[in-house]
């Protein structure tokens, strides 16, 4: 199994996660993170961390999308070992709908 | 079925809930655990791990191999008898540093001396986790636990320095959460004929978190960890300018001035057929010393079931040896 990171986090990125996660395997999107589910442990210390509850096992049902996403984006974004700022519309986004739509493939910049 | 070659990680996932806190380390290692055993040419039923009390103990009920969740300290002499009778299975033991170091550290030590081909993983997190943070034998002085309210006051124990007084044939230490290299040393520790003994540096997230920072820390280890290599020079330090070097009798941490790397520096041997230099590099400890990883010695030696063998091939003859030896003193039948 794996955690993964799910729509929720999606221009949030308050990076609690990134705080607790003993194997560093976080990785940093310009508008979320995901979890290498290669790298991830299982530990589940980041999901109670997550402030907007993005953070779930993958042995929950109806993921697979999400899994199919933080395997892929992991491969391609740079890893994020601290933790940083949310972005300053970070509180506006927190219940909004439909935020998948929002979702940016780029990896964070530099 | 008894083919290796399209074994999986999922082959020796059990169905059990994994029962250990959110961030503990054991985590880690049993990730690491999983990923390996596919790669090592043994079936999961020709697979065995043997366990004593502790939470590090639970994790036979995680891998689907067979596995004994044993009595406190005992799992060594267990995997000693299973070794013993059953040359066929891989058989590992999981242990903590309660388990292994306080009740059952005699175990311990006649497991290694008798060069039995099983494999010792102590999971060493310095603390007792599974009732609840009292201190071990390996918890660093001034250590305040439940036990120790005004901290501890005992030197600790240094697995390695155990191991290696005890005549284990592999000793070798690796952390938790540094994949690559735990998984390196259990592949090396599985493939050792022979007692093999590992050292695993693990986080306690609930009642000793942060005890290896040192070692785990990003932004310090490297000026307090050394990594041994056979055959290089043990070199350290971020920018790779310290290194270690033996001065008369004593081991000593010397940084070059100029950017290079130290002349005159230890060379790493873990086939020396004396232990002495290993002795002296196990002794090292934080923060006067940076700590080392990796396999400090594999020799090769016979095996507890070479030996038994030798003496005597015969199982026909083995049988009829213990039969002569009961009825050889003073035996007398009760009526
Ligand atoms: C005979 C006996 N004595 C004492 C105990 C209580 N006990 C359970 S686990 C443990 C020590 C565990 O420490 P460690 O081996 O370091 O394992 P950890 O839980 O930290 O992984 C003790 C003393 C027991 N279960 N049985
Ligand atoms: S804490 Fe939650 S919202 Fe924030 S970056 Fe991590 S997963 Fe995303
Ligand atoms: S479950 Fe543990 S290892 Fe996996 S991402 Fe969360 S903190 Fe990291
Ligand atoms: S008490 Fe410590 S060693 Fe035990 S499961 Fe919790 S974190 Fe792990």
């Amino acid at each position: 199994m794996t955690y993964v990171v799910t729509e929720n986090c999606i221009k949030c990125k308050h990076t609690d996660c990134v705080a607790v996660c003993p194997v560093d395997c976080f990785y940093e999107g310009e508008n979320m993170l995901v979890i290498h589910p290669d790298e991830c442990i299982d530990c589940g210390v980041c999901e109670p961390e997550c402030p907007v509850d993005a953070i779930r096992p993958d042995t929950e049902p109806g993921l697979e999308m999400w899994l199919a996403l933080n395997t892929e984006l992991a491969g391609i974004w740079p890893v994020i070992d601290e933790q940083k700022e949310p972005p300053p519309d970070a509180a506006l986004w927190k219940d909004a709908e439909g935020k998948l739509a929002h979702l940016s493939r780029n990896a964070v910049s530099a | 079925m008894t083919s290796t070659a399209n074994l999986s990680p999922a082959d020796f996932t059990s169905d059990q809930e994994v029962r250990w806190c959110p961030g503990c380390g054991d985590f880690a290692i049993l990730a690491q655990m999983k990923k390996l055993l596919p790669t090592l040419g043994v079936r999961p039923e020709n697979t065995v791990f043997v366990s004593g009390i502790g939470c590090s103990s639970r994790f036979p009920y995680y891998l689907e191999t067979y596995g004994l969740h044993s009595i406190h300290g005992r799992a060594p002499a267990i995997a000693t008898g299973l070794k013993h009778t059953r040359p066929d299975l891989q058989v590992w033991v999981v242990t903590g540093d309660g388990d292994a170091l306080s009740i059952g550290c005699t175990h311990l030590l006649h497991a290694l001396r008798r060069n039995v081909d099983i494999k010792i993983l102590l999971f060493n997190n310095r603390i007792y986790g599974l009732t609840k943070g009292q201190f071990s034998p390996t918890s660093l002085p001034g250590l305040v636990t439940g036990s120790s309210p005004e901290g501890t006051t005992h030197q600790p124990l240094h697995p390695l320095s155990i191991a290696l007084a005890s005549k284990a044939t592999f000793v070798a230490r690796s952390i938790d959460t540094n994949a690559k290299h735990l998984s390196e040393t259990l592949r090396r520790a599985a493939e050792h004929k022979g007692s093999a003994f590992v050292e695993i540096f693990q986080n306690c997230h609930i009642y000793n978190d942060g005890a290896f920072d040192f070692a785990k820390n990003a932004a310090i280890r490297d000026d307090h960890l050394v990594q041994l290599e056979h055959g290089a020079p043990l070199v350290f330090g971020k920018e790779r300018n310290k290194g270690i070097r033996l001065n008369g009798s004593q081991l000593e941490v010397v940084t070059a001035e100029n950017g290079d790397v130290p002349s005159n520096l230890l060379v790493h041997d873990e086939l020396s057929p004396t232990a002495t230099i290993a002795h002296m590099i196990a002794a090292m400890s934080h923060p006067d010393m940076p700590e080392a990883i990796g396999v400090l010695r594999a020799v090769s030696e016979p095996t507890h079931n070479e030996l038994m063998h030798d003496q005597n091939p015969e199982p026909a003859e083995r049988s009829a040896a213990l039969e002569r030896l009961l009825r050889s003193g003073e035996t007398w039948t009760v009526n």
